[in-house]
């Protein structure tokens, strides 16, 4: 339980940078636009981007985690089991990188099949079976084959685009009568246009979970693998109380747990529930 | 609770949530064909603890329509306490239909007589080999599984039995969202 209200906290961070780092970004744009440097100008600074985020995007986010890149020598089961996948299916073979931390997790970089990493971390490896190990880099390899990581950065580009697109409506309309109150209007609407496009993303991100899952079930042929690996890393299990019943209502027990209609707008991934249900049906149709 | 009553702070409490208690009539075919899981022929309601005065007329009540309905339906039944001070109403029928009908009798007289927020829970045992405890909360108004591990002796349960249940079942039962929610009833009198 105490872990559990722990991630929430992180969760809710992580969120918060994301909106002061778009706020930064939109401030960035428009400080620029300001200084005269022209439409032109702030297209080109963004293809620098878009040209950074694309290509080295996998180093960032193997680096900013501390993701160390093992040989086949290092751990050769590791290596053994991603080859095996691969095969099946029909991907080159990864690089893979593991992640010294206790947090179960795993996740797939890099901008074309064959400059892959998958990465997991060592509490992953610890916390999983050999076949739940399989489902989770196999919902990995399906990132990697759904060309998820080129598909979501084109997709927070064109939102960024979006937006500057909006203001410049405003910007090449008649510029004569551009007033302070015109110039607070802009920053509203780029702000909303951002934010809206912000969820659709995430919507995105959520969708191509759902497509890794049903991607993964497919490549080991064992949707319930995948389950069981969820209800792991999640620690949904952990939330199953143990207290009697009849204790908790003696002590008129609250039920005040909020729910998560927001928190799962804004999420990149879909809730663990929804994960198990499309993989339970999955499971349905293969028997 | 409207919103005038919340503003004036004429706060009701809120009626036991009975009506889709049924749900297990159907719910239980799907069990034995899915997951072998059959009834154990009798089934329980857990009542919280009352005054003694009302008690004693309670249990009298649960009695008399007990000795009616098993006149008819052939439904044997007991009446226990627990430790924690709890009533428990425990029906045997070999006959499913007839246990979920004693259940809902006995409910829905201790809702006429204003009794309905005394009750805690409805509890459906099913057995295949080991022992999957359905229980109905009048809190929540649904049902959640709860089966206590075969492997591990003590106080534990085997959650990944209980969360593929509530995937299996899902589309049948109305089972409570939140896992949090699903506190376990241990040693109880069936």
């Amino acid at each position: 339980m105490v872990r559990w209200s722990a991630d929430r906290g992180l969760q809710a961070r992580m969120l918060l940078t994301m909106f002061l780092l778009a706020a930064v970004y939109l401030i960035f744009i428009n400080v620029i636009l300001a200084m005269g440097v022209g439409i032109q100008g702030v297209v080109l600074i963004m293809g620098v981007f878009l040209f950074i985020q694309y290509f080295y995007s996998d180093k960032i986010a193997l680096a900013s985690v501390g993701a160390r890149i093992v040989s086949e020598t290092e751990a050769p089961e590791l290596h053994e089991l991603v080859g095996r996948l691969c095969a099946i299916a029909g991907l080159p073979k990864p690089r893979i990188a593991i992640v010294r931390t206790d947090v179960p997790n795993a996740f797939a970089t890099g901008r074309s099949q064959s400059s892959s990493v998958v990465a997991v971390t060592t509490g992953l490896l610890r916390r999983l079976d050999k076949s739940e190990l399989e489902a989770v880099l196999a919902h990995e390899l399906s990132h990697i084959k759904n060309r998820d990581v080129a598909v979501m950065t084109i997709a927070s580009f064109l939102s960024t685009v979006a937006s500057l697109i909006v203001q410049n409506i405003f910007f090449l309309g008649d510029r004569r009568d551009r007033e302070s109150g015109s110039l607070v209007a802009v920053w509203i609407v780029s702000l909303i246009v951002w934010i809206v496009s912000f969820i659709l993303i995430r919507a995105l991100s959520r969708y191509r979970e759902f497509s890794a899952d049903r991607g993964a079930a497919i490549i080991t042929g064992r949707p319930s693998a995948l389950v069981s690996a969820l209800m792991k890393i999640s620690g949904t299990m952990a939330r199953i109380p143990r207290e009697d019943l009849r204790r908790v209502e003696g002590m008129n027990a609250f039920f005040i747990i909020p729910t998560g209609a927001i928190a799962n707008l804004l999420s990149t991934h879909p809730p663990i529930e929804a994960r198990i249900a499309a993989l339970e049906r999955l499971e349905r149709e293969i028997l | 609770m409207g919103f005038l009553d919340f503003l004036l702070g004429s706060t009701k409490l809120p009626q036991p949530k009975s009506e889709r208690l049924f749900a297990i009539a159907t719910a239980r075919i799907t069990l034995e064909a899915k997951l072998g899981l059959k009834p154990t022929g009798n089934a329980a309601i857990c009542i919280k603890p009352l005054e003694s005065s009302t008690y004693e007329r309670t249990r009298a009540e649960i009695e008399d329509l007990l000795r009616l309905g098993s006149r008819e339906a052939g439904t044997a039944y007991r009446l226990e306490n627990d430790s924690y001070g709890y009533l428990w109403v425990v029906l045997m029928d070999p006959e499913f239909e007839d246990l979920v009908s004693g259940v809902h009798m006995v409910v829905r007289s201790l809702t006429d007589s204003g009794l309905g927020q005394q009750l805690l829970c409805a509890v459906y045992p099913f057995s295949n080999g080991f022992k999957v405890y359905w229980i109905f909360s009048f809190k929540l108004g649904a049902y959640y599984p709860f089966v206590p591990s075969s492997e591990k002796p003590g106080r534990e349960r085997d959650g990944a039995l209980e969360l593929r249940l509530r995937s299996v079942m899902a589309e049948e039962l109305p089972i409570e969202k939140d896992v949090a929610r699903w506190y376990p009833i241990w040693e109880m009198p069936l």
